[in-house]
């Protein structure tokens, strides 16, 4: 921080008008990014404490929309599943994510061709990826069915319309949206990764292997925040994806929080609970992010420190 | 490691990527076959399959033919909707961001920790929650219906990504650099203008592939904030997709959404070298 | 910034309601202007208000309508905007308690006028007009009537299993199904996978068996008739039914079936009538399959009621206002609810009109029929699946339940109907 430019505490009036176009231009948007933040979330959680149904309306109901919507099937089945299809996506996501950056770090042919492949997805939206992926994995049209009519007829890959395996085909279809951003940051870590530590563990003896478990990975831990924060982040906005290829089915096995807010707020007309809905929602990110901000703040003073 | 060291293994590599490859393409595959089937053929048989013939029809259906309503005219108006809200969105998102991303993380000013960490927490806040206030909002400054109105919150909303990525840019910038210039009498924009912004296209090429395939492939405030024939492109793929109560229409369909996606496609395509090569610079703190 | 809108503030407006005076002068003095929210936007939906907008042209008018294209939620979420920022559109789709509820958010125009005028109370089925004045008076007009719960037979599913007439009864329509599961038909009921869909199943079970506990249970949730012994055998018919379809449909809609049910391989369809537009539109022929009422214990129809309709808000601007006794007298037009009806494959609302003539079909006929009878033997219900007999909260909440119970064999009927009493009491 020592070494950071530090405008002056006090600047005079005249120099206060000098600058003014450039107090504009960071204040501005910073703040009224900042207020629409802040004014929106507390305007949902008073929302969440009213009567409201088709619009908003002011009165006091208490904890009431927060009693139903915690009763209500719908919600802690959404909660089971972020919780599975949380963990499981952002662990799998991670996981591709990196080998495929250590598979085009091999100095492969290619190498600009094939990174565009693993692009791609996230180039298209959420709805079409959803759309298409309610194609593939659908028995009766998609895949399975394309390998019963090239003769393997005991072939069985109905995990769309089974209920205990529909929150995976969510998994895969997100997967396949967004590990190419886990790749890219990935890819990114380890062309930055300094070249004599690696040297200096060859010479030590390390084979390729070793390398990489001892040396290269290690580094990647900053990023792998980075990369977990951000689909974590695509994990809640999955919305548009889990309409369009199961809409919580099949029944309500694959209902997620973003859904039921929704659903509560607009098609349900209980705008009320809908809001409920969403602070729970909130409540759950703020128990993730909290840790992460605590630990960000733990290693900026040690870094000032250091 | 990066050297030929893994040659012997180097079949097995080229497999695995092969393998993982043609599982990213599958999909588009697909869609780019079923845009050459007619509806017909789709419908008797399953969604995977070779054309049988190449049904172009298609594409000039999705372009500017199939109608939504009363307006047969295709994709195309709702292609222009699209590119009238997202081109200015994500350029005033990207500039600001950039603007803000280096204030925050070159000058420091009290609070800048504080603001910033709200403003990057506005990732988190779903979609579907600030719909009901950007309605309040937007009718008391008068741009409901309008493509301005959609281009002000994708804006804002913008922000928390720009600034973040921008400010994690910044922040490897020597600060020295920014010192000399001051003492050489030069000010905020000035530094941003002469030093900043020629040491900035990596990051912005990020922010703006971002900024624009979310922008462009956003549906819920598109269809809820525009009227008529100001609607979004997304907009138009639903009207053909959702159609619950017809005939699925997969060939026209499929035709759709190759067009739309193609904006969004090509900027990959050009600019994921760039992608890759901002990201090690900008994210990765 | 106000962040909120109360009531009191939107109903501000109302207090010079609109009266007919004003209404029918405004008329000749300006050109008529119709601003419209519908999501009708594809297919037969799409043509049919395209055809509604060119005779309101016709007439001299100036037609904008706003088609938003999604699920009805989407449709919704826009006219909600509309309406916080003050500029609902004169007209717009809804229909059911929604009509109720929603007026009670924004003044909507008072059309008891224009309604007498045209005579137009007496060809409208008593329990369709209340629902469309909430208030003792007209704010909104229906448009076109659909059966929920018709039967579509495909003749070669039927030729399979050597039947030559519709069933009647659940039992006719069990013995029916299994003789096509015996002759070969693959599955013989042909289904989707919508949540619509499923309820469409649980309704039209427990309307068949006993339209006055349908009545008592769906439509005005009493409790001892929730708890009942028709609503378990509802859930029993329902699970015969889905036993019958194909599970590998997912979240695809019906229309994805048509043709395996066309060539046979599929049986029966328990549908609204607007399959038969779709049929139709998609290329198949009038005797590719048969029409029928749903299946009823008592031998005579039932008929589950879904009515799409306009509600008018009011608006101050005279061209509007002019525009909107213009689109009232359009849609109570005998001709315009023929040709309207002709392109979606539904019936006009009014009881009135001719179905003899050419450009109806028989599956059309029979339904009017049945609504006929239907209304003649009060068993003429509101469909809960299509959101005719319950606000949209409670429906959704009643239909989770019908769409896990589809979807999973393992819920006992008697489970079901805890967990469906639970539904409606957790949403009240």
């Amino acid at each position: 921080m020592s070494n950071v430019v530090s405008t002056a505490a006090r600047p005079a009036t005249s120099e206060m008008v000098r600058r003014l176009p450039e107090y504009l231009m960071i204040w501005v948007p910073l703040l009224l990014s900042a207020a629409h933040l802040i004014s929106f979330s507390i305007w949902t959680i008073w929302i969440s404490f009213t009567p409201s149904t088709l619009i908003p309306v002011s009165g006091w109901v208490g904890l009431r929309n927060y009693n139903a919507v915690l009763a209500s099937r719908n919600w802690q089945i959404a909660f089971d599943n972020l919780l599975l299809f949380g963990i499981a996506f952002v662990l799998l996501s991670l996981i591709t994510g990196l080998a495929l950056a250590i598979l085009l770090d091999q100095r492969i042919r290619g190498e600009n061709v094939l990174r565009t492949i693993f692009l791609y997805p996230l180039a298209v939206s959420f709805v079409v990826t959803g759309t298409v992926w309610s194609w593939l994995l659908n028995p009766g049209i998609g895949i399975e069915k394309l390998i019963h009519d090239l003769g393997w007829s005991s072939f069985h890959f109905d995990w769309l319309v089974n209920r205990d395996m529909a929150i995976w085909t969510i998994v895969i279809a997100a997967i396949w949206q967004s590990s190419g951003f886990a790749m890219a940051l990935f890819l990114a870590g380890l062309r930055s990764v300094d070249t004599d530590i690696i040297r200096a563990a060859q010479i030590d003896g390390a084979g390729p292997i070793r390398t990489y478990v001892r040396v290269i990975l290690p580094t990647l831990w900053p990023i792998t925040i980075t990369v977990v924060v951000v689909q974590l982040q695509f994990a809640i906005s999955a919305f548009d994806l889990v309409r369009a290829l199961t809409n919580g089915g099949p029944g309500i096995a694959t209902q997620l929080p973003a859904l039921v807010v929704y659903d509560l707020m607009f098609q349900r007309s209980q705008l009320g609970r809908g809001a409920a809905a969403a602070v729970l929602m909130l409540l759950i990110l703020l128990a993730v992010l909290l840790p992460y901000a605590a630990w960000r703040y733990v290693q900026r003073r040690q870094a000032t420190h250091a | 490691m990066r050297d030929r060291s893994f040659a012997p293994s180097r079949i097995l590599i080229y497999l695995v990527v092969t393998l993982f490859a043609a599982a990213y393409l599958a999909p588009l595959v697909v869609v780019v076959l079923n845009s050459l089937r007619t509806n017909e053929e789709i419908a008797q048989g399953s969604m995977i399959g070779w054309p049988q013939h190449l049904a172009w029809g298609n594409y000039a259906l999705a372009w500017s033919g199939f109608c939504i309503a009363e307006t047969c005219a295709g994709i195309r108006p709702y292609m222009l909707n699209s590119a009238l809200v997202t081109i200015p969105a994500t350029i005033f998102s990207t500039l600001l961001g950039a603007v803000a991303g280096y204030a925050v993380s070159l000058w420091r000013f009290r609070g800048d920790n504080w603001i910033y960490g709200i403003v990057t927490l506005g990732l988190f806040l779903p979609q579907q929650m600030r719909l009901l206030p950007w309605t309040i909002v937007l009718r008391d400054i008068g741009l409901i219906n309008t493509l301005w109105g959609l281009v002000l919150i994708h804006t804002i909303q913008g922000l928390s990504f720009t600034v973040l990525f921008c400010r994690n840019y910044y922040i490897a910038i020597p600060h020295e650099l920014i010192r000399a210039a001051r003492i050489d009498g030069a000010g905020f924009f000035r530094i941003f203008w002469r030093i900043i912004l020629p040491l900035s296209a990596p990051i912005l090429i990020v922010t703006v592939i971002w900024q624009f395939t979310h922008i462009w492939n956003e549906f819920l405030y598109g269809v809820t904030f525009t009227t008529g024939q100001q609607q979004p492109v997304t907009a138009a793929l639903i009207a053909l997709s959702a159609a619950v109560a017809d005939i699925p229409q997969h060939g026209v369909q499929s035709a759709a959404v190759i067009i739309a996606a193609l904006p969004t496609l090509l900027i990959y395509l050009f600019g994921g070298r760039y992608f890759v090569r901002g990201l090690t610079a900008g994210a990765v703190k | 910034m106000p962040i909120t809108t109360t009531r009191r503030r939107l109903l501000a407006g109302s207090a010079a309601a609109l009266a007919l005076p004003a209404f029918a002068r405004a008329q000749g003095a300006v050109k008529p202007r119709l601003t419209a929210i519908s999501q009708w936007s594809a297919g037969s939906d799409g043509a049919a208000i395209t055809a509604l907008g060119k005779k309101f042209e016709e007439k001299g008018g100036v037609w904008q309508h706003s088609p938003v294209p999604g699920f009805t939620t989407e449709m919704m979420n826009k006219l909600r905007a509309q309406i916080i920022a003050g500029d609902p559109p004169a007209c717009s789709q809804l229909k059911g308690p929604e009509i109720a509820a929603w007026s009670k958010i924004a003044p909507t125009v008072d059309l008891d006028a224009v309604v007498a005028a045209a005579g137009y109370e007496k060809v409208v089925a008593p329990d369709l007009a209340k629902l469309h004045k909430p208030g003792g008076k007209w704010i909104a007009l229906p448009l076109q009537i659909y059966s929920t719960n018709m039967l579509f037979l495909s003749k070669r599913a039927m030729d399979k299993a050597k039947a030559d007439k519709p069933p009647v009864t659940w039992a006719d329509f069990n013995d029916l199904a299994e003789k096509m599961k015996a002759a070969g038909v693959t599955f013989p009921v042909a289904n989707g996978g919508t949540r619509a869909d499923d309820g469409q199943k649980f309704e039209a079970s427990l309307a068949g068996i006993s339209p006055t506990a349908y009545r008592a249970a769906a439509m005005n949730l009493d409790k001892k008739a929730l708890e009942g012994p028709e609503m378990k055998a509802a859930f029993v018919q329902m699970r015969k039914i889905t036993n019958w379809m194909d599970p590998n449909v997912g979240a695809q809609p019906y229309a994805i079936n048509l043709k395996r049910f066309v060539d046979g391989d599929m049986g029966m369809l328990i549908m609204g009538g607007w399959a038969q537009g779709v049929l139709k539109n998609a290329g198949f022929k009038l005797d590719d399959f048969v029409i029928a009422p749903g299946p009823s214990d008592n031998g005579n129809p039932v008929f589950l009621l879904n009515a799409d309709a306009f509600i008018f808000w009011q608006r101050k601007e005279p061209d509007l206002q002019a525009g909107q006794a213009l689109m009232a007298q359009l849609v109570m037009d005998p001709a315009i609810q023929t040709m309207y009806s002709q392109i979606t494959g539904s019936i006009p609302v009014r009881t009135d009109v001719d179905l003899s003539g050419e450009g109806w079909s028989d599956g059309q006929r029979r339904t009017a029929a049945a609504l006929k009878d239907a209304v003649a033997n009060n068993q003429a219900v509101l469909s809960l699946a299509h959101n005719m007999a319950q606000e949209n909260g409670l429906t959704a909440a009643m239909i989770d339940v019908f769409t896990e119970y589809a979807k999973n064999k393992t819920i006992k009927p008697e489970e079901a109907v805890t967990r469906l009493a639970e539904a409606v009491e957790g949403s009240r």
